[in-house]
């Protein structure tokens, strides 16, 4: 249950690391998982945790960007068509650029399987895992 | 309902049989009595229009409870051995419990293993609560047992002590959680293959398996 201001986590390596949900794009209630959403960033990685040398350079956004993301983990429990129900222990998101592209190159993290379903297939691969 | 069809087919037999006949057959019950009302002359009382039918039979009578019945035909209709009842069954001590580690294998994506938080047991909508760590990060899966989406369901690693509270809740707070499973699941991988090989090539069966792992623990 993404609504405005969720803070939520950033597992890929655009370099933010918290952002603050503003708007929810197309719907009129909530975000789930799949859902595209109105992002501003809230911290931004440090240079211990992304990378060795090119830490500043590797960060695509900083702190007060507002980019789209895509909710990829909610902690409210989602159901399946199966009848089956996935529920996360946060709630994580990816940034994306106005036209869809993901702005990162790896995702850090399990994602939701309801990205096959709403058509982030490109998310769901880079993802290590997904649940 | 002794042949088992697709569950359309059984409901509108059962329902044919406790749904009052149709119109036509209304006419050819037999005794069509009047209404008659009591007058002071009882050798000529007052007979009206009025067709008088005996009330049709209560399907109530004939079901007395639906909702039991139509679960238990369900559950026979997508448990046909009676291996997923009996993995959950209260009855057998070698039942899955709550605490236990459990994998379920779906028709798509990777078997989902974790440990077993809560048995929503309620008729053929009897679920069960996983909680596995993926990639650091807690995830929970409820699964219907009953679905056939679910291929297969294994018990990993048996609690050493029963737990003595059916919903594990607070396994999901820091200090009690179990963490990520997947050595359980792999040592569970290991044996079942020492097994299988002193076997032979033939026990492969999914129930068969099951059994297999849970008699060498």
């Amino acid at each position: 249950m993404i609504q405005l201001k969720t803070m939520l986590n950033c597992i890929d390596n655009s370099g933010a690391a918290i952002v603050e949900c503003a708007l929810v794009v197309g719907r009129k209630r909530h975000a789930s998982i799949g859902d595209r959403f109105v992002a501003i960033v809230q911290k931004s990685r440090g240079a211990s945790d992304a990378g060795m040398g090119s830490a500043s350079a590797a960060n695509k956004v900083k702190r007060g960007d507002i980019r789209h993301a895509i909710v990829v983990r909610t902690r409210k429990q989602v159901q399946r068509p199966d009848g089956s129900v996935v529920k996360f222990d946060d709630n994580a998101c990816v940034l994306i650029s106005k036209s869809g592209d993901p702005i990162g190159s790896r995702v850090n993290g399990v994602v939701g399987a309801e990205l096959r379903r709403k058509k982030w297939s490109k998310i769901l691969s880079m993802a290590p895992a997904h649940a | 309902m002794a042949t088992e069809t697709t569950p359309s087919a059984t409901e509108t037999a059962a329902a044919a049989s406790s749904i009052p006949p149709p119109i036509s057959t209304l006419a050819a019950r037999k005794p069509t009595k009047f209404h008659v009302i009591p007058s002071r002359n009882p050798v000529k009382p007052i007979r009206t229009a009025f067709a008088v039918y005996a009330p049709p039979p209560s399907a109530r009578a004939v079901h007395p409870e639906p909702l039991v019945s139509y679960h238990a035909q369900q559950i026979r209709r997508l448990d046909r051995s009676g291996a997923r009842t009996n993995l959950f069954s209260k009855k057998n001590p070698d039942a899955a419990k709550p605490g236990d580690v459990l994998q379920v294998t779906t028709n798509r994506g990777e078997p989902f293993a974790g440990v077993c938080l809560s048995i929503k047991r309620a008729g053929v909508d009897t679920a069960i609560l996983l909680r596995n760590h993926l990639t650091k990060v807690g995830v929970e899966m409820w699964y219907k047992i009953y679905s056939p989406s679910v291929l297969g369901i294994e018990i990993i690693w048996r609690r050493p002590k029963r737990a003595r509270r059916a919903r594990l809740y607070y396994m999901r707070k820091p200090r009690h959680d179990m963490g990520n499973v997947e050595h359980l699941v792999e040592a569970w991988r290991r044996s079942r293959n020492v097994f299988s090989s002193n076997k032979g090539r033939g026990a492969q069966g999914k129930g068969k398996g099951g059994k297999g792992g849970k008699g060498s623990k």
